[in-house]
């Protein structure tokens, strides 16, 4: 019996490299809009939060409370299997970055929502008594200051969004993660598919932990 | 809608349920045990604690479905087990993350309070250091008890059949817009249900400690 | 007094067990311990069946019509189900003296191998390389890889699901047939893997897949008023039934009970009453 690890099953997976590269080509894609749409609903929800009205911290409470205590395989499963009932067949693609987006924005929101209650009050007052408008307020006075509070776990959500990704692989995404169980069940070489597939997410996630790290240290430094 | 409020249905999922919270429960445990222990390796640094960063470093940094796929089909572990042994591996290290966070922000001088008064290391962090750090990352180790449970819904990707694999088994004999919506719904209120009564008891404790102190 | 009897033809076929682990498959070892025993016309491996009056079957319990646990009754039943029945019954005269053990595919080798089951009933394919490890009995059931699609679709066969999707499990046999398959037709469809057929079959109803495709027995179980399984089949694949090397009376009396229930026409009626036809 040759080992899990023998050298054949490296060899085979060499010459299927372009399985690999196509999942790891998903992968990416999805991340990068899902992170996008992640921060754009986190912003949206999070400032949602801070608001005085109580409609709008409801429906921050809402989104955030719903989407962070259900699972997102769940969520994912409803967009893929729920929604064609009634007539929306998403392409899977938007339904991975989507689902991921949306799930990954819940928590984005509350990050941006400690940031921007982390600036002290009499700020928002000081600028508002100088006239600016609501908007001019949080776009050059508060968000810049809850930015640099916010970095540090956005980055680290980043990172978190990246490894959940691999959720498309339940429903025969695509994704790296797909291939990567594909191709180890049709050969059973599993052990040089699930190395060189935890390597390419380490590839892509140690660098922005790491980056996270950093900004966190800087941080305290600041602080 | 009421071919799926029935007894048989609730009794089905239940069983799934509970196989979620033995997964979960026994991931949370360990992982929680063993994070500290690499926390505090990782802090303390060395040769161990240098270890202790590369195991954290490499199994954070990939996801959880993979060790999930791996444990599931590389070992002879029983389903259930390897979905318990693969969330404990990954876990660790997330949990081992947030310790860390309690340790460094427990001041220096503890450590050599705890000294003069004739304490020897293990003991001042047994008995003065950990308690206050752990206490000081309730809230996010909270929060990645409930991600824990969510997450267990993986398992399902190997045929363990959780609350979500129970519900998905169900899901296949039902066929209109209706059944399916209301089956979607009732897995995800229960998930909510669960996690949710969690975090709320969590942050009520922590906010009662809170004022307790100060 | 009874109960020494027993315990020592429990312990008897245990040796017996161990001799047939010790000595390999090919000797026969179960003629010796027969001899041993006493009684040279019933076959050792089968008295000890007797004597224990319980025959014990492995089955599966996830594959409708096939061996099938219902979750809210607990109760086992299908073809195969049956069939241990029918053993039972002509082995002991009791077609309630029978336990059900639940099989893997992974575990009913090991469980043949450590006599914790003396029969494997569970849509287990006959392979030359299975053979070497097992006896077998002729085939009971022919099965092969099948598709089901929505009768809505109007789908006919394989060649109508060109450019379609197919679901499939993630396992090396239905995407190895189909993709010959389609080669020969000179057709293309995408494959999808799912990890369980629960999963499949949902994506099969909610529109996300044209076609859900697995051994047939297997997708009898997720037949309903919508979905329709077509005739075809590729890969045929036989079903018979195990038993562990050196227990060659068992294999022969499994054998002559399957050709009895084939020439009785008896094997039909259990098929057809499962709506396997």
């Amino acid at each position: 019996m040759p080992g899990p690890f023998a050298a054949f099953k490296w060899e085979a997976l060499l010459s299927d490299w372009n399985v690999f590269a196509e999942g790891f080509g998903m992968t990416i894609a999805v991340s990068v809009l899902a992170l996008l749409l992640a921060l754009v609903l986190g912003i949206a929800f999070g400032m949602m939060g801070t608001e005085k009205s109580r409609l709008f911290r409801l429906v921050n409470r809402c989104y955030v409370e719903l989407i962070q205590n259900t699972p997102l395989v769940i969520q994912i499963f409803f967009l893929y299997n729920g929604l064609p009932y009634i007539g929306i067949q998403l392409p899977i693609f938007w339904v991975g970055m989507l689902g991921i987006g949306v799930y990954h924005g819940a928590y984005a929101a509350e990050v941006v929502r400690a940031g921007i209650l982390s600036v002290p009050k009499g700020q928002f007052e000081a600028a508002m008594a100088q006239g600016f408008s609501y908007r001019d307020t949080m776009r050059h006075i508060i968000l810049p200051q809850a930015k640099r509070l916010a970095y540090p776990p956005l980055t680290n959500l980043a990172v978190n969004l990246i490894k959940n990704t691999s959720v498309m692989a339940m429903i025969a995404g695509g994704d790296l993660m797909y291939h990567a169980d594909s191709w180890a069940s049709a050969n059973l070489y599993y052990g040089p598919a699930y190395v060189v597939t935890g390597l390419l997410y380490i590839a892509i996630c140690f660098p922005l932990a790491t980056y996270a790290k950093h900004l966190e240290s800087k941080l305290e430094v600041s602080v | 809608m009421s071919d799926i409020f029935q007894v048989p249905i609730f009794l089905f999922l239940l069983q799934g349920l509970r196989v979620t919270l033995t997964i979960a429960g026994a991931a949370i445990l360990m992982s929680l045990v063993f994070g500290t222990i690499l926390a505090v390796l990782r802090n303390h640094g060395g040769f161990w604690g240098h270890l202790a960063a590369v195991y954290i470093e490499a199994v954070r940094n990939a996801p959880l479905l993979l060790f999930i796929l791996a444990f599931r089909f590389m070992t002879p572990l029983p389903p259930v087990y390897a979905g318990i042994v693969a969330m404990t591996v990954f876990e660790t290290a997330a949990l081992a993350e947030i310790v860390r966070g309690g340790l460094k922000s427990i001041h220096k001088g503890q450590w050599e309070a705890g000294a003069t008064q004739g304490f020897n290391k293990i003991q001042v962090l047994r008995y003065i250091v950990l308690p206050q750090a752990i206490h000081n990352v309730i809230p996010p180790l909270v929060s990645q008890f409930t991600t824990i449970i969510k997450d267990t819904s993986y398992v399902w990707a190997v045929g363990i059949e959780d609350l979500t694999g129970k519900g998905m088994i169900i899901m296949g004999r039902y066929t209109t817009a209706a059944q399916v919506f209301t089956l979607f719904g009732l897995i995800a209120a229960i998930y909510f249900v669960i996690n949710y009564s969690i975090s709320c008891y969590a942050r009520r404790r922590h906010q009662r400690m809170a004022k307790a102190i100060y | 007094m009874k109960k020494v009897t027993t315990c020592f033809l429990a312990i008897l076929f245990c040796i017996g067990m161990l001799a047939v682990a010790g000595c390999g498959a090919d000797k026969p070892a179960a003629s010796d311990a027969a001899s041993a025993s006493g009684s040279a016309a019933v076959p050792a491996d089968i008295k000890a069946i007797k004597d224990r009056g319980v025959l014990k079957v492995g089955i599966k319990v996830d594959v409708p019509k096939f061996g099938f646990k219902d979750p809210n009754t607990g109760e086992t039943s299908g073809m195969e189900i049956d069939l241990a029945k029918q053993l039972a019954q002509e082995i002991l005269g009791d077609a309630s003296k029978v336990e059900f053990e639940s099989v893997t595919a992974k575990t009913r080798g090991p469980l043949l191998d450590n006599g914790e089951v003396d029969y494997v009933i569970a849509t287990f394919t006959i392979t030359d390389e299975r053979k070497k490890s097992y006896n077998f009995t002729e085939p009971y059931f022919k099965d092969g890889v099948a598709l089901m699609v929505k009768k809505a679709s109007g789908i006919q066969g394989l060649a109508d699901l060109n450019g379609k999707k197919i679901g499939v499990a993630q396992s090396a046999t239905s995407k190895k047939a189909l993709e010959s398959a389609m080669k020969e037709k000179n057709m293309k469809a995408d494959i999808l893997e799912f990890g369980t057929y629960p999963e499949i079959k949902t994506a099969l109803d909610s529109g996300r897949i044209d076609c859900f495709s697995v051994d047939g027995a297997i997708l009898a179980g997720y037949l309903d008023d919508s979905t329709v399984i077509l005739p075809e089949r590729y890969d045929p694949q036989l079903y018979g039934i195990a038993s562990k090397k050196g227990n060659d009376g068992l294999a022969k009396f499994a054998n002559d009970t399957i050709a009895k229930l084939q020439s009785s026409g008896e094997m039909d009626k259990i098929i057809e009453k499962w709506g396997l036809k």
